[in-house]
């Protein structure tokens, strides 16, 4: 197998070294499925390119960019943009299910001190 | 006759019937009156995970209990809500039934015969342990064949339907999956985590029909999430130590 740099072996066993602890997060439970899905994703990517020397040139060479590190580099940028991205979205439904939680919890108690049939106005 | 947590009498049938429904309201008459009239013995609980249209009043008109979710939680958490509710209210089976018409309510004293006898925990209508002329499209069908190759390796015993959602469920069982139940696809990988914790699996030949309304669970953007999540998950109830 060959390496272009000692950094290009770093980032290819550091991607594998990534998907394991993933895994492992998973498997005890403190990462969900879900969650792990784009972390799994990128790590292979990664990890493909490292230890494929001349697929690495060919996107490289493909992308119009000089040095092999950059597409690396640009490979991780982008996936940093769509997990920030999707976390986004992920948290924007989970602070609009927090607020419909909220209401229904407080028309409930509301139900559970005045009765169901209470009204507004004497 | 006993009591519940709550300290409410029993109801007479041991067995309920948990229908998670999202966006049902066309399909479940038909079922409720399926089940009413091919097994009166059974109780009814539709959980409504988060309908838009009137699936919770619906089934309420049908004199059927309802458990709203505020919003959709995933098949998943609507049958946990209903294995919780079935612990807490003294039931020794729960039933999983779709609420689209696929299930056959024709087969649920079939279905639970091996639990009420003991032989089995979890029984799991299958469409594929004899000919029932079930169609299956190839795609679908080539995903049936890769999980049920993954569960013979994790439990070394041939299951044919993991993917069936006909399937009753011991008490054992529902006092497990109240608190730990996968919340979405609760298929290849849950039936490896149960065997796996020691419970016996049991397939009873089933014919199931087409969908007759309403919307599946699977959609397409799931379809594609699906085997990556299946395939983890089932590594990972392989990986648990058997208690």
């Amino acid at each position: 197998m060959e390496f272009l740099s000692r950094t290009q072996m770093i980032v290819a066993i550091a991607a594998v070294l990534l998907m394991l602890y993933v895994l492992d997060l998973v498997r005890r439970r403190r990462l969900s499925e879900e969650y792990s899905f784009l972390w799994v994703l990128a790590s292979i990517m990664i990890a493909v390119l490292g230890f494929s020397t001349p697929l690495l040139r060919g996107i490289t060479r493909a992308l119009g960019m000089l040095f092999e590190s950059s597409t690396v580099f640009a490979i991780g940028l982008a996936f940093t943009i769509v997990m920030l991205l999707y976390l986004s979205v992920k948290m924007s439904r989970l602070t609009q299910e927090n607020q419909m939680l909220a209401r229904e919890l407080a028309l409930l108690r509301h139900e559970l001190e005045v009765g169901p049939d209470a009204r507004t106005t004497g | 006759m006993g009591a519940d947590a709550r300290g409410m009498p029993l109801p007479s049938s041991r067995a309920l019937v948990v229908i998670p429904a999202l966006d049902e309201e066309e399909s479940l008459p038909r079922i409720l009156a399926e089940v009413r009239d091919a097994a009166p013995g059974y109780d009814l609980l539709v959980i409504d995970d988060g309908s838009r249209d009137r699936t919770a009043e619906v089934a309420r008109a049908h004199g059927v209990a309802v458990v709203s979710h505020p919003f959709n939680l995933g098949v998943g958490a609507a049958l946990q809500t209903g294995f919780r509710w079935a612990v807490a209210h003294g039931y020794e089976i729960g039933i999983q039934l779709d609420a689209d018409g696929q299930h056959d309510p024709r087969f649920l004293d079939a279905l639970c015969a091996p639990v009420r006898a003991g032989t089995c925990d979890v029984a799991i209508g299958s469409r594929y342990v004899e000919s029932s002329g079930y169609h299956t499209p190839r795609f679908r069908r080539l995903g049936m064949l890769l999980f049920s190759f993954v569960v013979r390796l994790a439990l070394r015993r041939r299951i044919s339907d993991t993917t069936s959602g006909f399937r009753a469920y011991g008490r054992a069982v529902m006092e497990v999956c109240q608190h730990d139940f996968p919340k979405d696809f609760p298929d290849a990988p849950l039936l490896i985590a149960l065997g796996r914790r020691g419970f016996r699996l049991q397939e009873v030949p089933v014919v199931m029909r087409e969908r007759q309304a309403g919307t599946s669970f699977y959609t397409l953007g799931k379809s594609l999430y699906y085997p990556y999540k299946n395939l983890v998950a089932s590594l990972m109830a392989w990986l648990q130590r058997s208690p």
